[in-house]
């Protein structure tokens, strides 16, 4: 045996000293190993993977992209997180329910406790936990069903009111406004020097909502409001009572010709208003205490985040609502580990850390005893407001969304006139069927969103291929993300079919790209942080259609090592028709930068749309997916 | 043969033996099973009348709460003030007027958008606006917000006819007594648990209002209806159970294992107020001696069946021997049920016998609160010197059997545990000092030199029941000064010495006399009941014989010691040490009500008094002090003068107890519910019964009532009372 051992150790060395005699065996040597060592390691990050738990994360917007889920990733080393981009809206978990796929942990901006008492069976109840707890009673109350449970828990309060420029007040010596009056004088003023005194997004439904509920807090939050509102959202009633709302139309329509809105304010997109208050063309805007941060009118100039305006100043109310809410699946929740590490995943969700990833650590008001979030300086006017109390929280049923959406919009439109008509349409629409739940599709094969090294996301590759397809692109690039859930084989209505990909704050940017400029696409979209668009984890990887992607996993995150066509390297000087699908405001300008690019078509159909064509119009199937990446 | 035949004798009574040896084991497991369920049954009766005793009493206060309630809403409803001052001012003007800190509450009124102005200023949205909105008129919540400091319980009314402000006409909805949660306490305290029962009040969701409790909370769950469903339970019961029965009879009682603990708890529904009760206490606090009674029972049965094993075994033996011993068993087992009638007669003659106290009490006292009353009277008229000596000798024969009632039922009550200890913060040089007084008068026909060495008190208040002290002191002072001839000395000292614990002085007092002195063996004797020594002592001094075991009572009751020493024809000196808890001086209150320090001249009293004898009498004294009375002759026709009668015909009603028709809870009650009356819910109305248990001061207290007197009326109480009531 030992006569054998040292044969071969012999034998090995010989070897190796023939190697060593020309660089030809060297460079090939090394091949070898490098090939070797990028297998094990690859080996062992599969078997780490293997070994990590998995938890789902359904994240309600992109802005959890930015740093959020970083954070997580980050807090949860042992955690392989999937993260997905779901339609803002409680129905979007019913249709996860439905396939009997409910993510693991979710996350919602938009909810009733009637529009979400019907995942109630499930969820998770968190009534006891110590998470529940560090919350304030009076809010933990409002999150409390007939039964005592809990499943759903705010995080901290977005402030959504009126963005006002100070600097251009002052520049026409128009007061800044302290009640409703003073507000209908400075609309005036300012329309008499051409500047538009108000503007917003009438695009979208919660605008619409919100400017209109925001004009009447006082009547809203009146006891005769207040109890409707309870009769409203305990399913008593399902119609406007008119001795609220009529008031609450008056005031709107009141508020419309103070600030001269109409049927062109119905059709700005949610740019529009934010690019006039930039450029100085508007004096006042609707927004949140994000948009404080990030639209500070033209640059230098001064902004504060104003209420909305009552009849006197006692009658002024900040417009607020949480930034999201949080729960967790019942599923797997009968295992005590795995229970525990998803209320811990929570707990970091919302706690001081987690809320400063929200929101910027400074324009927002804690839920939660254990949070002190600062307020920045413009938003000093808010304080007093906190401390009375004088925070309106707005009514955000599902219906509530989509109907003052029409009603706003007809109103702009002049096809409402009266208060009274507005009621009566309010109330015919809220009478009415839910459009959109009947059945148009039918998709014959399943894919899933699960993210393999192998072959990427499926489900998403699908969707690519089907987008690059019908826009008739060469070439397709969007974050696996926005597909929302694995592709369920079945019948689909046109609801179900928008729930498959995130459509609010997903846009199909076309653009020319050259080789050159899709390898700077790639590369900056890999070392991007903070953004919108940034990868933390393999779920929130890109995925492309008609090229492919051959990357390197590190410890600092992927790097591109090829892209080709067809497994030819992609040619960097040809020209390529290239659709991004992504969002606009933060990753599409980022990256567009980058690439020196400054065209670009925005106005194409969304993912919901494409699927629309696909599956209704044209009857037919989803594209098959394909391999786009190859991992190393 | 022989051999065979001798096998067979003994096979039989051995195997008589081995069967009744298994019969016995049985029989021990089947009274084991037995006892259990005896004892969980014992257990949760108890539990479920002190939770429904509670539950009276925490309805009856929120009950008075919502009068205070409505009537607020009737003083201020439809009301307009020009600005926030004058509204704020109105509201201290309403919290005077009803008194609500006597409540420990507060008045707020909410504005239609939820703002909350109490009497110092607004104090923005109220949070808890949210439970107002369901369409009912009153709403009684627990509230912790961060708006207003404190927790409360919340008695909203939403006004009849809204109150405006200012020009705009800013329009308020409702009126909010918040009460203070921690002087909801007085209903649902209870010491029978020794302090080691949790309360929870729970919202008809199952989310916890209000937990209290001397130690943590041991669920430690936000919903305790989720909580209960998923904690293990005893006696294969089941939260499903309690929940059926909660509904079925509006109280439920169970045993559950928290922590690996026993424990019990007892839900019950309040009714009105969408709220519910529940009282934890771990087991082992829980029919304590009851349980006692079991454990011992269970000890003797246990005694007792391995006494009959072994008389088995000897009775084997001996049956081989002599086959008689059957017998003996027989013997045994009659003496045993002998025992068991004994113990029976024994248990229903303690019960007799507590019944027997209070019936003694109630009846006693009627007709002698008649013969001190009118012996009173009849003094107060001149009598000739020769009635008057046979009053004076009525008048200290009615004190003595007083006295002797009293000491009868004050060692019953000890001995019952029905005597508390209740320290209340008082000056203790002045509780010294008032036991000089009464020794004054014991001395005032004596030739005793009389001396006192009074340290001064470094820390003057103390919390402690200055009653008791007095009664302990005047009982060893008076006995000094009867035991020592004339001529004698009797010495009273009292020094102060630091306690181990420095929240505690040591109160040392100290009384020797030169008097006539104890044998030895009579001093270990000395607080026994009835102890008195022989050689005549009983007939030349009289007394009870109970004075110095109810003065060892109260000190082993305070915590203290007492000594003695005593020598034959040279004097006994006793020594009582009662550690006393330093309390701050503004918890003291002083005021001065003695009669002749106090006018009640043109007061109107109500007087609720069935009795004649008894009515005539007070009366008649009440009259002497320039009162004017109306009297009522039961409980209907005295809520019916009240309510006949406008306002401030009345400063003050005395309710007796027991009377026709309608009994004096029954009447307070009835008088405090009146609508349209603001005065009601104010007026003072005193007891004024025979019944004179401590329990029946709280019944009256829980009636709504403000005091309590107990017959025979003493003049000085009456006029203290009346004074402390009315702020004269």
């Amino acid at each position: 045996m030992k006569r054998f051992t040292c044969f071969l150790l012999s034998f090995v060395m010989t070897a190796a000293m023939l190697a060593g005699c020309g660089n030809q065996g060297e460079k090939e040597e090394k091949t070898v190993e490098n090939v070797e060592s990028q297998a094990e390691k690859k080996e062992n990050d599969q078997s780490q993977s293997e070994e990590k738990e998995k938890v789902v994360v359904a994240c309600w917007g992109n802005q959890m992209l930015d740093t959020y889920t970083q954070y997580l990733c980050d807090q949860f080393p042992e955690v392989e997180f999937e993260f997905v981009l779901a339609t803002n809206s409680t129905d979007y978990y019913r249709f996860r329910a439905d396939h009997d796929d409910m993510p693991d942990i979710l996350t919602v901006r938009r909810f009733a406790l009637k529009d979400a008492v019907l995942l109630k069976d499930y969820l998770y109840d968190l009534s006891n936990t110590e998470l529940a707890n560090t919350y304030y009673g009076s809010y933990l109350d409002s999150y409390t069903y007939d039964d005592g449970s809990v499943n759903w828990l705010p995080t901290c309060a977005e402030v959504d009111s009126l963005i006002i420029n100070k600097t251009l007040f002052d520049e026409y010596n128009v007061p800044i406004p302290t009640d409703y009056a003073s507000f209908a004088a400075a609309c005036e003023a300012f329309e008499e020097v051409g500047i538009r005194s108000f503007v917003s997004d009438f695009e979208a439904d919660y605008t619409c909502m919100e400017v209109l509920q925001g004009a009447s807090i006082p009547m809203l939050q009146s006891l005769e409001g207040r109890k409707w509102r309870q009769q409203y959202e305990s399913g008593m009633t399902n119609e406007l009572s008119e001795e609220v709302w009529i008031p609450v139309f008056e005031n709107f329509f009141d508020f419309k010709e103070k600030t001269g809105l109409g049927a062109e304010d119905a059709t700005y997109p949610n740019r529009t208003p934010k690019d006039m208050f930039s450029e100085g063309k508007a004096a006042m805007f609707r927004g949140t205490g994000a948009d404080v941060i990030s639209f500070p009118g033209r640059g230098e100039d001064e902004v504060l985040l104003m209420p909305y305006f009552g009849q006197t100043e006692q009658d002024n109310w900040y417009l607020t609502y949480p930034t999201f809410q949080i729960a967790a699946s019942k599923n797997g929740m009968d295992d005590p580990e795995r229970e525990k590490l998803i209320l811990d995943i929570m707990t970091a969700m919302v706690n001081q850390q987690g809320q400063d990833h929200i929101s910027y650590g400074k324009n927002m008001v804690p839920y939660k005893k254990d949070v002190t979030l600062e307020l920045m300086p413009e938003m000093d006017n808010l304080k007093p407001y906190v401390e009375q109390n004088k925070l309106y929280i707005r009514l955000a049923s599902n219906d509530m969304f989509r109907i003052s959406k029409d009603v706003v919009q007809m109103i702009l439109n002049d096809e409402i006139k009266t208060p009274k008509e507005a009621l009566d349409a309010f109330n015919k629409e809220l009478a009415g069927e839910e459009p959109g739940t009947e059945i148009v599709a039918h998709i014959d094969t399943e894919y899933s969103n699960d993210f393999t090294p192998e072959h990427g996301n499926q489900a998403a590759s699908s969707v690519a291929n089907t987008i690059r397809r019908l826009s008739g692109v060469d070439l397709v690039f969007m974050q696996s993300c926005y597909v929302a859930s694995d592709i369920y084989s079945g019948d689909y209505s046109q609801k179900d079919l928008a729930y498959l990909a995130k459509n609010d704050g997903g846009w199909p940017g076309l653009m020319e790209l050259t080789g050159d400029q899709i390898y700077t696409l790639v590369e900056t979209t890999f070392s991007m942080t903070g953004n919108r668009g940034a990868v933390c984890n393999d779920s929130t990887l890109y995925v492309s259609s008609g090229f492919e992607m051959d990357i390197t996993k590190n410890d600092d995150g992927y790097t591109l090592n090829a892209l080709t066509i067809d497994g030819k390297e992609l040619d960097r000087s040809a020209t390529y028709s290239f659709l991004i699908y992504g969002d606009r405001d933060w990753y599409m300008s980022d990256v567009m930068e980058k690439m020196g690019v400054t065209e670009v078509d925005i106005d194409g159909p969304k993912a919901e749309g494409y699927l629309m064509q696909c599956l209704v119009e044209q009857d037919g199937q989803l594209e098959a997916p394909s391999d786009y990446i190859t991992m190393r | 043969m022989q051999k065979k035949k001798q096998k067979t004798k003994y096979l039989l009574p051995v195997a008589f033996a081995m069967i009744l040896v298994v019969f016995l084991v049985l029989g021990v497991v089947f009274m084991r099973n037995s006892l259990m369920k005896l004892t969980v049954e014992e257990r949760s009766s108890q539990l479920e009348e002190m939770v429904t005793q509670i539950q009276a009493n925490l309805q009856s206060g929120l009950q008075t709460h919502w009068n205070l309630a409505t009537g607020l809403n009737d003083a201020i409803q439809g009301e307009h003030f020009e600005n926030e001052q004058e509204l704020c001012d109105n509201i201290a003007r309403l919290e005077k007027m009803f008194c609500t800190d006597m409540y420990g509450s507060q008045v707020m009124l909410l504005d239609a958008q939820g703002t909350g102005y109490l009497k110092d200023g607004p104090v923005g949205i109220w949070n808890d606006i949210i439970h107002l909105t369901d369409g009912k008129n009153q709403h009684t919540f627990v509230s912790e917000t961060d708006n207003i400091d404190g927790c409360f319980l919340v008695f909203s009314q939403e006004l009849v006819s809204p109150v405006t402000m200012g020009e705009n006409n800013v329009r308020f909805t409702h009126v909010v007594l918040l009460k203070d949660i921690k002087t909801v306490k007085q209903y649902y305290t209870t010491m029978t648990y020794g302090g080691s029962a949790a309360t929870y009040f729970i919202k008809s969701n199952g989310i916890m209002a209000y937990f209290d409790a001397d130690d943590d909370d041991v669920i430690g769950a936000r919903n305790i209806f989720k909580a209960l469903e998923e904690v293990e339970y005893v006696q294969g019961q089941s939260f499903e159970i309690v929940t059926e029965q909660l509904d079925r009879d509006g109280i439920a009682v169970a045993n559950i294992m928290l922590n690996k603990t026993e424990y019990y708890y007892c839900i019950t529904t309040l009714d009105d107020y969408d709220m519910k009760l529940m009282l934890l206490i771990p087991a082992d606090s829980v029919a304590v001696s009851t349980m006692n009674m079991m454990d011992s029972t269970i000890r003797t049965g246990v005694v007792f069946i391995l006494a009959m094993a072994v008389l088995m075994l000897l009775a084997v033996i001996s049956f081989i021997r002599v086959q008689q011993s059957s017998q003996m068993v027989k013997v045994e087992q009659e003496t045993n049920r002998e025992l068991n009638r004994l113990r029976m007669v024994a248990e229903s003659a303690n019960a007799a016998k507590s019944t027997f106290l209070n019936n003694m009490s109630h009846d006693i006292r009627t007709p002698m609160n008649a013969i001190i009353g009118f012996t009173n009277i009849a003094v107060k008229h001149n009598p000739p010197p020769e009635i008057k000596s046979c009053l004076d000798k009525i008048s200290e024969s009615s004190e003595h059997l007083l006295a002797l009632i009293n000491d009868v039922l004050d060692i019953s009550r000890i001995e019952s545990g029905k005597i508390k200890y209740t320290p209340t913060p008082v000056d203790i040089a002045e509780v010294t000092d008032s036991v000089l007084t009464i020794m004054y008068g014991y001395l005032s026909n004596r030739s005793i030199t009389f001396r006192t060495e009074l340290e001064e008190p470094k820390m003057r208040y103390v919390l402690t029941d200055a009653v008791r002290v007095r009664e302990i002191l005047v009982n060893i002072l008076g006995n000094a000064v009867k035991f020592t001839n004339d001529g004698g000395t009797v010495t009273y000292s009292v020094s102060y010495h630091p306690a181990k614990d420095d929240r505690y002085i040591n109160v040392r007092y100290r009384i020797a006399d030169t008097g006539i002195g104890m044998e030895e063996e009579f001093v270990d004797r000395i607080f026994d009941e009835f102890s008195q020594e022989e050689h005549g002592a009983r007939t030349q001094y009289k007394g009870t014989g109970l004075g110095m075991a109810i003065t060892k009572r109260y000190i082993d009751l305070m915590g203290g010691t007492i000594s003695v020493e005593s020598r034959k024809g040279a004097g006994s000196t006793f020594t009582v040490e009662l550690p006393m808890e330093i309390a701050e001086a503004c918890e003291v209150k002083k005021k001065d009500y003695s009669v002749g320090n106090t006018d009640l001249t043109g007061l109107k009293i109500l007087l609720a008094e069935d009795n004649d004898l008894n009515a005539e009498i007070a009366i008649v004294q009440l009259e002497e002090l320039g009162m004017q009375i109306t009297r009522a002759a039961d409980g209907e026709e005295a809520v019916r003068f009240f309510a006949e009668n406008p306002e401030g015909t009345f400063d003050l009603i005395f309710m007796d107890v027991m009377m026709p028709k309608m009994n004096g809870y029954e009447a307070t009650k009835a008088i405090r519910c009146l609508p349209n009356r603001p005065d009601a819910v104010m007026i003072p109305i005193i007891a004024m019964t025979a019944n004179a248990f401590a329990e029946d001061v709280q019944a009256s207290l829980d009636a709504g009532m403000n005091g309590h007197l107990s017959k025979p009326i003493v003049m000085d109480e009456v006029v203290k009372t009346i004074a402390g009531n009315l702020d004269r």
